[in-house]
């Protein structure tokens, strides 16, 4: 008995130590902020990782001594990686990491000190290369940069036209939000589809950017809680319209979208320009009957410009080598080139302004009506009105998504819907 | 009169067994159809409900866009290395609990249960930065030894062990039996049952396990099977056809690892049922 057990103890140790020879030898050279040298690790998502391990080789012909590796993460598990390493004091995580701008606030609160200020390591001199409403999308409270921008997401309104000509309407005269809805009725009358898919309990994405038109988020500028503004209000008001006139589809989640894009259950969908990717992915055979106009905006005049998501790369504190990464995040973000390649490729769009000149984006757009369209975003990119995303935005979100369902399914009154909402939130982030 | 009664209420009884069985084989049996459909396809309303022709470009993108092969590996020898070694111990440390006197044994015991009621939330981020002080990230034994030790099978099997009379094992003693031997040669043989359940239950944690190797795999080529399907979900774009693909193919091995234990596992669930 004594002799099994010393054997097998023996064959752990071996074991054990066996694994953990693997520790040595990770103290490699790092370089300086002139030469930086090294490995770096970057985490990103599906596209956006393309995107970047595309841009590695431009990279190193410009920095040959680092190395870099990407790994690619589905964006919400990317999210549960991050919080983790962070939580263990920055363990695990990699040197660069890119982030969906309303995610940046969050983490900022929770862990101040957890990336690195790169307007420190001169990042600085950018900031006019991107739009304003980038620029203070990515800032901590303080306004010191903390990511570094990349792309972005100007909302435009996708449209069936064969729909709208069946109906008999000129998308161009659609220039309010009344104008919109008097559309609908008319394309539900000739085509029998709705007007636009909303997942009413979970999904209140519509409802901000009408806010962003506004000026506003959920908050105004100095933080203060908006949900009962006039502006909310009247957002809010459209969309029980446009509810009341049996003109949302109320579909469930991303796939529900989807879907309702394919197989032409709705006439329009007001999206982020990389939706234009989307359809063009999943509906091949509807090539030439999807088009773009601007958002419908509240008065005739008023602002139609908003923006629906957007992320930018940060680097951990933690990371060993921020020479390295601040090399690569800048080169990643400024360099034409691989902004150009995430575009053209996979629909990415650039926050770097001086793309937009490309013949790439001011060509027509084959699949979209021969419109030009992503020359349509580009115009309207500096006129995007800046708003104040803060780390309670996921709780407005929520909160909003289910006062919107009260509104809508419960037939509750606009004004009382929002007033409850506004309570709730101000009692969570108290 | 009586017949007839008997013959409806039997009708009844069938029609709703009939759509109980549509109504769990339905989600399923679209899996299927999607897997053989090109994205786009799936959301064709009416929606198509043959399979189409599209099943071989979804092996070869998804095998493009993962390594399935490999993929399939890493999660079949993680599982499998698991669900050996762990029953092993858990049927080892249950038959200690069950049918040896020793200092502690109870609190012991109730310290193995104990930790039943730890959320797994709470020893997430402690275990996470021992793996990384271990230097363990993306390796296998991040993932297997962990939770090799299960309060719940030590359980069951102590549970089960217990049912087994000392008498067996003073005779195999008599007879001249080390305890390796008898453990091996008379405990384990007539547990079977209940290990077959152990293993079942380990198995399909482990295979469906995400959150633990999410967090600690960085590599493509080390991912689980969960974590590479979870990774084919993008930001603004998921390719359906390629993703039912992928989670239809990965049903296949818990069912065959069901299947070859079913016979031993449904004894087992009715082994403490009736005490006679």
């Amino acid at each position: 008995m004594k002799k099994y057990m010393s054997i097998m103890l023996v064959m752990i140790l071996l074991i054990l130590s066996a694994c953990s020879n693997k520790t040595a030898g990770n103290d490699e050279k790092t370089g300086d902020s002139k030469n930086p040298a090294g490995t770096i690790t970057v985490w990103g998502w599906d596209v956006a990782a393309a995107t970047m391990e595309a841009a590695v080789k431009g990279f190193q012909k410009k920095y040959p001594d680092v190395v870099v590796k990407v790994e690619d993460f589905n964006s919400s598990d990317l999210y549960d990686k991050v919080t983790v390493g962070l939580a263990a004091r920055g363990s695990g995580l990699p040197d660069v990491v890119l982030m969906e701008d309303e995610r940046i606030p969050g983490y900022l609160h929770q862990f101040p000190e957890g990336f690195v200020n790169l307007g420190k390591l001169g990042y600085d001199q950018y900031k006019d290369s991107f739009n304003p409403a980038k620029i203070a999308a990515v800032q901590n409270k303080d306004g010191d940069i903390i990511a570094a921008p990349w792309d972005i997401g100007p909302a435009g309104m996708f449209y069936r036209v064969d729909f709208f000509e069946k109906a008999n309407i000129d998308p161009n005269s659609i220039q309010t939000w009344d104008d919109y809805i008097e559309a609908g009725k008319k394309i539900k009358e000739a085509t029998g589809a709705q007007l636009l898919p909303i997942d009413i309990p979970n999904y209140d994405g519509v409802f901000q950017m009408m806010m962003q038109q506004q000026g506003l988020s959920y908050f105004d500028k100095d933080g203060k809680i908006s949900l009962q503004s006039k502006e909310a209000i009247q957002a809010m008001e459209v969309i029980k319209k446009l509810h009341d006139e049996d003109l949302i589809l109320n579909n469930k989640g991303w796939d529900g979208i989807v879907t309702a894009t394919v197989n032409g259950s709705v006439a329009t969908v007001p999206y982020g320009v990389w939706y234009a990717g989307t359809i063009m992915d999943q509906a091949p055979d509807l090539k030439g009957k999807w088009d773009v106009f601007y958002l419908p905006s509240f008065e005739e005049g008023g602002t139609r410009y908003a923006n629906v998501g957007g992320s930018s790369v940060l680097i951990p504190s933690s990371s060993k080598n921020q020479s390295a990464a601040y090399a690569f995040v800048e080169f990643f973000t400024t360099d034409q080139e691989s902004q150009l390649l995430g575009f053209e490729k996979y629909g990415l769009f650039p926050s770097l302004k001086e793309t937009y000149s490309n013949p790439i984006f001011t060509a027509n757009s084959e699949y979209f009506n021969n419109s030009p369209i992503f020359k349509k975003f580009a115009d309207i990119v500096d006129q995007v009105p800046q708003i104040n995303v803060n780390e309670n935005f996921a709780k407005a979100t929520s909160l909003t998504s289910h006062a919107q369902a009260a509104i809508l399914l419960e037939n509750k009154s606009v004004e009382s819907g929002l007033k409850e909402a506004q309570q709730q939130l101000e009692n969570e982030i108290k | 009169m009586i017949h007839s009664k008997k013959l409806s209420s039997k009708v009844g009884v069938y029609c709703l067994l009939i759509a109980g069985v549509v109504i769990s084989i339905a989600p399923f049996y679209w899996m299927l159809v999607g897997s053989t459909l090109p994205s786009g396809e799936i959301f064709r309303l009416p929606p198509k409900l043959l399979p189409g022709d599209y099943l071989a470009q979804n092996l070869q993108s998804l095998n493009e866009s993962l390594g399935f092969a490999k993929i399939f590996w890493n999660s079949l020898f993680i599982a499998l290395v698991y669900t050996l070694v762990s029953t092993l111990i858990s049927s080892m440390a249950g038959y200690a609990f069950a049918k040896f006197t020793f200092k502690g044994k109870n609190f012991f015991f109730f310290i193995i249960l104990c930790t039943l009621m730890i959320p797994s939330q709470v020893t997430l981020i402690p275990l996470f930065e021992m793996m990384v002080t271990f230097n363990w990230l993306n390796t296998y034994q991040a993932i297997i030894l962990p939770t090799l030790a299960s309060p719940f099978a030590i359980y069951l099997m102590r549970q089960n062990m217990k049912s087994v009379p000392d008498s067996i094992i003073e005779a195999s003693r008599v007879d001249g039996a080390g305890e390796l031997k008898i453990f091996f040669t008379v405990i384990l043989p007539v547990t079977r049952p209940a290990m077959a359940a152990v293993a079942i239950f380990l198995f399909m944690s482990q295979w469906n396990s995400l959150l633990w190797p999410l967090i600690t795999l960085n590599s493509k080529e080390m991912f689980t099977l969960p974590v590479a399907l979870s990774s084919l979900i993008g930001m603004a774009r998921i390719d359906y056809g390629q993703l039912m693909l992928g989670t239809t193919l990965s049903t296949v091995p818990i069912m065959i690892f069901f299947l070859l234990l079913q016979k031993h596992f449904i004894s087992g669930i009715l082994g403490g049922a009736v005490k006679e």
